[in-house]
């Protein structure tokens, strides 16, 4: 595993450097929002990591919840960890890119206010594995994973389905008129970005495969004791 | 792991400052535009057989620098929120991987120092 993590490593960081050079010296201006809508390329593809992740989660909480296998929890737990800190930083940009394009740091409008709820409920999935212990905490968490999951296609939907005035973020279906340049840029963007969170799973996956045996040792101890 | 986190942030803002400096115009480039700009009027006046249109030189000079300066002000906060952006983003992910070595490590210290205890606490109920 160790090669895997350092080849992974390597490429990750390659392709972020790629993506920056693409973003910055390769991907044409937008002409409405000029140099504030460079931001779109990192927002969106944290968004998309976001979404991938919290699906990678939903699928391994029915899996351990059918298996009830301690890898499918280890690894839904790390997929939700990253997914949670690619959300963050959807909520943390999103707001700054705002300011500038909507003039207002914030709106109720149905993406933001769904993604709000979707960080709530993954950071009430942490809090709940931090309140309970041991095969109640996996159960638990995986059930409440599930339902967290089952919010993120009503998150990519809100814009369809609320079609409220107040709705800033474009639709699903909207064609845009990008510029090849600009959709390349995009696409390496979140590639890279999906790279990044195979690699943060990885090292996640180890350390929960070192805490798992280091939580069996202890307990071998302490029953020989 | 860690370092190449770093180096990336580092590469990225190195990249950024490049890439993104503002374009200031001074003021003997809009004196020479304005300049310019008034012949052609002139010109074209001539050519087409017209009086000679009156231009005060120093009021358009004027409001050309005011809207050369507007527009850099807008620039500079763009270019400003772009940064802040990136830099929030970047920062959220590199003490997340931060974290996560720290946690690595000191679960990596813990699991020795159980297997070091365990022949010990064996003897101990031997």
């Amino acid at each position: 595993m160790g090669k895997s993590i350092n080849i992974l490593t390597a490429v990750s960081a390659i392709m972020i450097f790629i993506g920056i050079y693409l973003i910055f010296a390769y991907a044409p201006m937008e002409q409405s929002m000029l140099e504030i809508q460079k931001v779109f390329y990192f927002h969106v593809s944290s968004a998309f990591t976001a979404f991938a992740a919290f699906g990678v989660n939903f699928v391994l909480c029915i899996m351990f919840l059918i298996k009830r296998k301690a890898i499918h929890d280890i690894l839904a737990v790390a997929s939700a960890e990253i997914g949670l800190l690619f959300c963050t930083a959807v909520l943390l940009s999103g707001p700054i890119w705002a300011r500038v394009s909507w003039n207002t740091w914030w709106t109720w409008e149905p993406r933001l206010t769904t993604t709000l709820v979707m960080w709530l409920m993954y950071v009430g999935y942490f809090i709940l594995r931090a309140i309970l212990s041991g095969e109640t905490r996996r159960t638990f968490s995986a059930v409440l994973g599930i339902f967290a999951g089952l919010n993120v296609p009503i998150v990519y939907h809100s814009v369809n389905i609320w079609q409220a005035a107040s709705n800033m973020h474009p639709g699903t279906n909207t064609k845009y008129d990008m510029a090849t340049p600009m959709k390349l840029t995009f696409w390496f963007v979140v590639l890279a970005f999906l790279s990044f969170y195979v690699l943060m799973l990885l090292l996640q996956y180890r350390m929960g495969k070192s805490n798992l045996q280091y939580e069996t040792i202890r307990q071998r101890q302490l029953g020989e004791l | 792991m860690r370092i190449i986190i770093i180096i990336i942030f580092i590469g990225i803002f190195g990249l950024f400052l490049i890439a993104q400096i503002p374009v200031t115009l001074t003021s003997n480039e809009v004196d020479a535009a304005v300049s310019d700009a008034i012949a052609q009027v002139e010109n074209a006046a001539e050519e087409a057989g017209e009086a000679k249109p009156q231009i005060d030189e120093d009021e358009v000079t004027k409001s050309v620098e005011l809207v050369v300066e507007q527009l850099e002000s807008k620039q500079k906060r763009r270019l400003k929120f772009l940064f802040a952006a990136y830099l929030v983003i970047w920062l959220a992910i590199m003490l997340y991987v931060l974290r996560l070595g720290r946690q690595q490590s000191k679960l990596e210290q813990r699991l020795s120092q159980l297997e070091q205890t365990e022949p010990t606490s064996q003897e101990e109920v031997e």
